[in-house]
């Protein structure tokens, strides 16, 4: 099978959400000496932007965005190890430790963000939903995570967000995890007023902070930010 | 009981139903299911962006029939013990047979009476107001009484706190029992205030987990029995023991409740049809699985975080259309808007999504959730007020006038869905000292309300 044959059905078993094929193709990309960053750039951020664009057009939903996310995962599974130091340097990779924070059952938005931010080939770690404070840090911890996601879509669970930030001072360990927090109630201010590092207005807009918040470190920025990163605004009155 | 599974076969159920994890409900089972029934009832690309409210009463009837084929093929997800709970098709007719049809929610002469009702049934939906909004301790009281206060308001929920006496509310922990029993008390007292003692309520919607409605729900002094006790549980067709936490402790106390779960359009049902077929399952499951006395047909989008956009719509239209003509349930509707209190686009986007839902057939609607709920005061009584009017006054109107009504507010807002204006607070849209609205705030009411009267709902003139 040629180079743009390996490419198209990468492409293809990723839009598909076919875990199997997709690490199949990926496996055979690599073994045919394709270039790793050339794999993901021809083939998976592609099919993950034409699977986010059906979504918002209505022609793609959750599941298929979910599953699509599996599949890159499953395929950069075999790429990432064949990237060389220098160009991993220069790639944004992390991993994110994400869940919906204690006292909240809602996780359409956090499916959402993990699915976007596994097709970019950042590895998450996704705690459900009702996590307690500490058990983001331990995982965190464990993982070796590069940043800390909150989601919520309930008012009275928003004073665990200041929970998990004060219990990462309180343990000398704010400064290892960027933390960010989104959903329904949140907003900049509270994002601000709790010393979170990155707030996005929806879940491809909290996918773009973990973004910048990777690159960031990558430059040698740690947590906490001074000002927190924020995209997408909430305008009123 | 009645052939239905009674709350301790369900109990038992959660334990040793089918096994299935989350990750398979949630990307296969859901998806595959209702991709495959809206198939086998030919049912896809039904939605009719350009006609946002269905008036093809036979396909509503189809919709029924997909929902409730839905509802037995899928049961619900037990999300604590990855089990499902499943009901025969004779429990589930048992348990809409014996549904109740109609109910007295309040005390004496302030209680209202919830009915079950067709499409364009004079008999009005009623309007419960209005929704979570988180709405400080400082105004609290006020807003409250204020809502209470409005005539045509027929229940009061009204908005949700997140301290008591200064202190951060943190679910699941005492304070949140302690929450719900001061949020309790406060709520009598607002209905107390306003004259109206025997109002219904719907309770306790500062309750995150079942230890804030343990707080709440049937303590003396708090929400009574003859409140509902609002018992919401996750999207897709997932429940929990919290969720049954509450329905026990309802039971317990000799109340009624309100259980309802949103069909999500993008979400794991996928397109406005799978997201109709699955909402008219989770509601009709709801009859047999929790006991429930009314509730039931949400929709939502998680594209908007809305449903008055056009799919939206749509949905609502066919969902209620499909409940009301095929059973006899108490069934409830939300109309999501997004802009914010002193915003003419807020009421306009009530008058679309509660016209359809009171002409569609639902029995009870709650709202508004103004500034789509995000912002701590940004709520109303005027616009709890507009609610409660659109929502009797356009409860007899043929749907095809709603239709029409509709086709003519969409223009005005639906370009802002996605970024809409959230408005001002309470505090900036009502004068503090006399407790009445801005005049701009006011003005902007009496504009958007003849508006709609010369687009057909049948308020009465300012």
């Amino acid at each position: 099978m040629g180079a743009q044959d390996l490419l198209e059905g990468l492409k293809q078993a990723v839009v598909e959400g076919d875990e199997d094929a997709a690490a199949s193709f990926a496996e055979q990309a690599i073994g045919a000496e394709l270039a790793p960053l050339e794999i993901i750039k021809g083939a998976i951020n592609p099919a993950m932007d034409d699977v986010g664009q059906a979504f918002e057009d209505g022609e793609a939903f959750l599941p298929e965005l979910i599953l699509a996310g599996d599949a890159a995962r499953a395929a950069l599974d075999y790429i990432i190890p064949s990237i060389s130091a220098d160009d991993l340097e220069g790639s944004v990779q992390g991993t994110v430790v994400i869940g919906t924070i204690f006292g909240d059952a809602h996780d359409i938005g956090k499916n959402i963000v993990s699915a976007i931010l596994a097709a970019h080939g950042i590895k998450i770690v996704d705690l459900g939903i009702n996590v307690p404070p500490k058990a983001y840090i331990e995982a965190a911890l464990k993982e070796e995570a590069d940043i800390i996601a909150i989601s919520s879509l309930i008012t009275t669970s928003l004073p665990y967000h200041r929970e998990v930030i004060n219990t990462l001072r309180d343990r000398g360990e704010r400064e290892k995890f960027f933390v960010i927090v989104g959903g329904g109630p949140v907003t900049p201010e509270w994002t601000a007023e709790i010393g979170a590092d990155g707030y996005g207005r929806d879940a491809r807009d909290a996918a773009v902070v973990c973004q910048q918040l990777l690159a960031g470190r990558a430059e040698g920025k740690t947590a906490p930010l001074p000002e927190p990163v924020t995209v997408g605004a909430l305008e009123h009155g | 009981m009645h052939g239905k599974p009674d709350i301790l076969e369900v109990l038992s159920r959660t334990q040793t139903g089918e096994y299935c994890t989350q990750k398979e409900w949630d990307t296969k089972r859901i998806p595959l299911t209702i991709r495959s029934i809206l198939k086998e009832h030919d049912l896809q690309k039904t939605c009719d962006i350009d006609n946002p409210v269905n008036t093809d009463l036979e396909l509503a009837d189809k919709f029924f029939a997909a929902g409730y084929q839905a509802a037995l093929e899928l049961g619900y997800l037990c999300t604590d013990t990855e089990r499902i709970v499943s009901v025969s098709q004779e429990e589930l007719d048992n348990a809409l047979k014996f549904a109740p049809s109609e109910i007295t929610v309040g005390e004496g002469k302030d209680a209202t009476v919830i009915k079950a009702r067709t499409p364009s049934d004079p008999y009005p939906m009623k309007a419960a107001t209005s929704l979570g909004i988180t709405i400080s301790e400082e105004v609290y009281p006020t807003i409250a009484y204020l809502i209470a206060s409005e005539p045509e308001v027929d229940i009061l929920e009204a908005g949700s706190l997140t301290t008591i006496r200064g202190h951060e509310v943190l679910s699941g922990t005492p304070i949140e029992t302690l929450m719900g029993y001061e949020h309790g008390i406060m709520h009598r007292e607002a209905r107390r205030k306003a004259g109206r003692e025997g109002m219904g309520a719907i309770g306790c919607i500062s309750a995150v987990t079942e230890f804030g409605q343990f707080g709440a729900y049937g303590t003396p002094g708090a929400f009574r029995p003859s409140d509902l006790a609002l018992i919401l549980f996750p999207s897709e067709m997932k429940i929990d023991y919290r969720t049954l936490h509450k329905v026990v402790h309802t039971l317990n106390m000799g109340g009624i409740m309100k259980c309802d779960s949103p069909g999500m359009i993008g979400g794991m049902p996928g397109p406005a049809e799978g997201a109709a077929v699955s909402s008219i399952a989770c509601a009709l499951l709801s009859y047999a699985i929790l006991q429930n006395h009314v509730g039931g047909g949400e929709i939502y989008d998680v594209r908007y975080l809305s449903n008055v956009n056009r799919e939206g719509l749509w949905a609502l239209s066919v969902v209620f259309q499909a409940l009301s003509r095929n059973t006899h349930t108490l069934c409830h509707g939300i109309a999501n808007q997004v802009s914010g209190p002193g915003t003419e686009n807020l009421l306009r986007e009530i008058a679309a999504g509660v016209s359809v839902l009171a002409a569609s057939g639902s029995s009870l609607t709650t709202g508004p959730r103004s500034a789509g709920g995000k912002l701590t005061d940004f709520v109303t009584p005027l616009e709890c007020r507009f609610v409660a009017e659109v929502s009797h006054a356009a409860s007899a109107m043929e749907l095809e006038a709603v239709n029409d009504v509709v086709k003519a507010l969409l223009p005005k807002y639906e370009d802002s869905i996605k970024e809409p204006d959230l408005g001002v607070p309470f505090q900036k849209a009502y004068n503090l000292d006399t407790l009445e609205p801005t005049p701009e705030w006011e003005g902007a009411y009496r504009s958007v309300k003849q508006e709609c009267i010369d687009l057909g709902i049948p308020l009465s003139a300012y």
